[in-house]
């Protein structure tokens, strides 16, 4: 028994390269061999999805792109599952980027889906504004005139030459608003100048971290529901029916935040060890 | 109702207003009525503060732990003959929080100056390079050590939020310093910064008002000042009388801003019960 | 002295009034200065200053490089990729599209066009056969170089076809799929984020472990809601059986039974009674996995997301909020001035 309890006290101060390497099998095996875990969609990222759902084809939504290579992981799922969903219902995309990383996730994103799965057509059915600098003062902007901000998108083609952008003047213009949001500026700002002040209706996807600091919009009802990280664009793939990354990576989260647990859970029954052994003597 | 000069400005102000607004408030926004007199009266609960702290008022603040380990931590790098590293965040002079740290750091470079400690600022920001660099430099030269600053004490590393954090890291694994303090704003590096300084040893105190990354600095940090805390950070350091009474002018604010919010619940509790017509919270919602 | 005490102070002050109160005015100019100018002076500034930023990097690497200080090699590696990054923005356009205007019937040029684009030959006569008459095919990848258009271009002429070059233009080139810029964000700056935000996965771990003791009431509180939030985040969560948590309910209680009377038989009936309380409980009712949903991990998890956490956040954020304007009334009316070094 005593050898038993040395043993849980030394374990209990474990190298961080041993939990480093048990974690990276963790995430790394469900990857190869997956578990196929049914996803639940949460309240949250259900009233995104009865937002889009109640949009109909012609609809105009503005997605704004704000993250990058390193949150893409996280964001990049919700946001090929949103325009999945928009392009089903013929809904028309409207893409600007406050981050200049969001410009190159907005291309990737839009090859994948409106070019190589909905064969939608640039100018008619979607438009990358693109990235301009300015944080807020580009989100004030587009909620006063958009062509202050925009003269051309992405292409360089001017906003008049192309046929959505027809009747489309500012924010209000729009009849749904999607933050697709890692950091600043994102989805605080777009509720605090452009969805509040106006009234479009707005949802967000976030970091998992963020979801935090954007939960009280959400709850006043100045935010139509969330999605938060990998899980919520998991969730938001399941209520779609279209599997893709953040699905295949629920395996893999599940199986490393049960490891973490159970850390944890050792790491403690080593501390009541050893106090209990300090106490002793 | 001590300071006879305060109020008399304070009443010629609201007087000069109710002639204006009398007169037809030409090119005032009248919607926004409700955020103009609570900016005013904010504003004059912190002047007040402040007024009757520089007139010798006592005011009494409690203590934060991390802001009386920050002099620990210095002398334990001097006593180790480690350098002190200070981070102030990964956002530019634009946000509060950074203009924060600036300060904190001008009060840490004195110590660093005092014990003849060497400090070494990575920055994310040339805006805030420069900002740093002259906090740092008056700092020394306040303390009479001159010859002890260089300019390149505060080096610029990169923009990019993990690149910095890269660099970041490596200094601390190459410098091993003895003392990191993460002061400003900080996004998901927060983490990745704060378990390296763990990893070598280092003592840590972190403050930021980001929301987000508070528990992982509580987490792996040794102390650290949540939210307000950081902004009186100056305060706790200077002892200068008008930055403390303005930490107790916050206090004031925090009471008006608790009371506001019980009052808005029942009045707004009546109002739905259609005990009352008056709509509290459609009157203090401005757009 | 004025320049660098007084000067700055009333920039601050001037700035700081102007923004703040202009919200209020209904003046054109103003409105316009604090909705678009004020923050687009801020990005200008700021935009020039990177010259600065980006100086005193090239400094200080070159310093570790020409000294041969410890690590210098990783300084090279820094001006390397610096130089780099600045030849594939400002010097190189590395974007040329190759777009050739007649090929139609000729083998060659198929032939050719097959190497470029790393198809079969059939699947390149597909490819142009479906281009519309008096179209022109554009090779999907543009070249880095102008040689290497060149190159191509000469290649197609000579198999009877006509080829032109369109340079991307400059500015779009950083965003045109394939151009060098774009090259180096998906395949050397996007890799090296993902990894750095990567190591957060093993940063969390190793933090949790280290910190999530039960030393305390409140620490006992941060560990059972991190569990619960960690597992009822995730699918696996929804498998977990509420009645296995309400074991470990049980369990819990128990203990504190335990610890609180100190009395084995006490213990003992307790654990008895709760034991068989819940079997039975779970046997009349069949044990449905998420009923009692009291003590189903996602629904917990929600209950704990959507209420003590909001009150929090909510809390800390007007604290913030507050504190935020505290500091900045102090830096407008000049009476926090260490920013500038007083």
């Amino acid at each position: 028994m005593e050898k038993f309890l040395d043993f849980i006290v030394k374990a209990g101060s474990l190298d961080r390269r041993v939990i480093f390497v048990v974690i990276a099998l963790a995430v790394m095996l469900p990857l190869f061999f997956p578990l196929g875990l049914p996803i639940r969609p949460t309240n949250s990222s259900q009233q995104v999805y009865d937002v889009v759902e109640e949009l109909e084809a012609g609809d105009k939504a503005l997605l704004s792109f704000e993250y990058g290579p390193s949150t893409k992981p996280e964001i990049h799922p919700m946001a090929v599952a949103l325009l999945r969903h928009l392009m089903s219902k013929d809904v028309k995309v409207y893409i600007t980027c406050l981050w200049p990383d969001g410009q190159f996730m907005a291309m990737e994103a839009l090859d994948q889906v409106a070019v190589n799965q909905y064969g939608k057509v640039y100018g008619e059915d979607y438009v990358l504004l693109g990235y301009r600098p300015g944080a807020e003062a580009i989100i004030k902007g587009l909620v006063s005139n958009i062509r202050k901000v925009y003269t051309v998108d992405s292409r360089g083609d001017f906003l008049d030459d192309i046929p959505m952008m027809v009747g489309v003047n500012q924010v209000a213009d729009f009849d749904f608003l999607f933050s697709a949001s890692a950091g600043y500026p994102g989805t605080v700002e777009w509720v605090q100048y452009a969805a509040d002040p106006v009234g479009i209706t707005m949802s967000t996807g976030t970091t998992s971290i963020q979801v935090n600091e954007v939960m009280p919009y959400v709850q006043s009802g100045q935010i139509k529901g969330i999605l938060g990280g990998m899980p919520g664009a998991a969730e938001y793939e399941s209520l779609i029916g279209q599997a893709g990354i953040g699905t295949s990576g629920m395996d893999a989260q599940s199986v490393a935040h049960v490891i973490i647990v159970v850390f944890i859970i050792f790491g403690n029954i080593s501390f009541f060890v050893e106090r209990r052994r300090s106490k002793k003597y | 109702m001590k300071d006879k000069q305060f109020w008399s400005v304070a009443g010629i102000i609201f007087v000069l207003f109710m002639i204006y607004w009398v007169a037809g408030h030409p090119f005032f926004v009248a919607e926004r009525a409700v955020m103009f007199w609570a900016i005013m009266i904010v504003s004059g609960i912190l002047i007040y503060s402040t007024r009757m702290a520089k007139r010798g008022e006592e005011i009494f603040l409690r203590s934060i732990p991390g802001l009386k380990a920050v002099e620990e931590a210095v002398g334990r790098s001097t006593e180790m003959g480690k350098p002190v590293l200070y981070v102030p965040g990964i956002m530019d002079m634009d946000q509060v929080e950074t203009v924060a740290g600036v300060v904190v750091l001008g009060h840490v470079a004195k110590m660093t100056a005092r014990y003849e400690t060497s400090l070494n600022v990575p920055v994310s920001r040339a805006i805030v390079m420069k900002a740093a660099r002259e906090s740092c430099r008056e700092s020394y030269l306040i303390e009479g050590r001159p010859d002890l600053f260089h300019d390149d004490m505060v080096h610029y590393l990169t923009d990019d939020q993990f690149a910095y954090a890269a660099g970041v890291n490596g200094i601390m694994i190459r410098e091993e310093p003895a003392a990191c303090l993460y002061m400003g704003k900080f996004y998901a590096e927060s983490l990745l910064l704060a378990e390296t300084g763990n990893s070598i040893g280092a003592i840590q105190i972190a403050g930021t008002a980001s929301p987000s990354q508070i528990p992982f600095f509580v987490t792996a940090c040794d102390y650290t000042l949540i939210g307000e805390e950081f902004f009186a950070a100056s305060a706790y350091l200077s002892q200068e009388p008008e930055l403390i009474g303005g930490v107790k002018g916050q206090d004031y604010l925090k009471i008006l801003a608790i009371s506001v919010i019980l009052l808005g619940t029942l009045f707004n509790y009546f109002h739905e019960l259609n005990l009352i017509s008056w709509d509290l919270l459609g009157f203090l919602t401005v757009q | 002295m004025f320049m660098k005490r007084q000067l700055p102070i009333a920039i601050a002050a001037t700035i700081g009034f102007l923004t703040l109160f202009g919200w209020f005015v209904e003046e054109p100019s103003i409105k316009s200065f604090v909705d678009d100018d004020a923050t687009q002076w801020f990005d200008i500034l700021a935009s020039f200053a990177m010259f600065l930023g980006a100086l005193n990097l090239l400094k200080m690497q070159a310093m570790k490089v020409i000294r041969q200080s410890r690590g210098w090699q990783y300084a090279a590696l820094a001006i390397a990729g610096f130089s780099f990054s600045f030849i594939a923005g400002f010097v190189m356009l590395g974007a040329y599209n190759v777009e050739v205007t007649e090929f139609g019937g000729s083998t060659g040029v198929a032939t050719v066009l097959a190497n470029e684009i790393n198809q079969d030959l059939q699947s390149t006569r597909n490819i142009l056969s479906a281009v519309p008459a008096g179209d022109a095919y554009i090779i999907d990848s543009p070249y880095f170089t102008e040689g290497g258009a060149e190159s191509v271009v000469e290649q197609i002429v000579a198999a009877g076809g006509t080829a032109e070059i369109h340079p991307a233009e400059w500015g779009a080139h950083i965003a045109t799929r394939g151009s060098l810029f774009n090259w180096m964000f998906r395949f050397i700056f996007t890799p090296l984020s993902a990894t750095m935000f990567a190591l957060l996965a093993f940063f969390v771990a190793s933090a949790s472990y280290r910190a999530f003791k039960i030393r305390n009431f409140e620490a006992t509180l941060l560990l059972i809601s991190g569990i619960i939030i960690m597992l009822g985040r995730v699918p696996i969560g929804g498998h977990i059986s509420a009645w296995f948590i309400m074991y470990i309910v049980v369990l819990s209680l128990v203990a504190g039974v335990n610890t609180w009377l100190k009395n084995r038989t006490y213990t003992l009936v307790a654990l008895v009674v709760g034991l068989l309380g819940v079997t039975i409980a779970g046997f009349i009712t069949g044990w449905p996995v998420d009923q009692p949903s009291i003590f189903f991990l996602p629904v917990l998890q929600d209950w704990i997301y959507n209420n003590p956490n909001v009150a929090g956040a909510r809390a800390i954020m007007i604290g913030i909020g507050l504190g935020i304007f505290a500091s900045s009334i102090r830096y407008i009316l000049g009476i926090e001035k260490s920013y500038i070094g007083e």
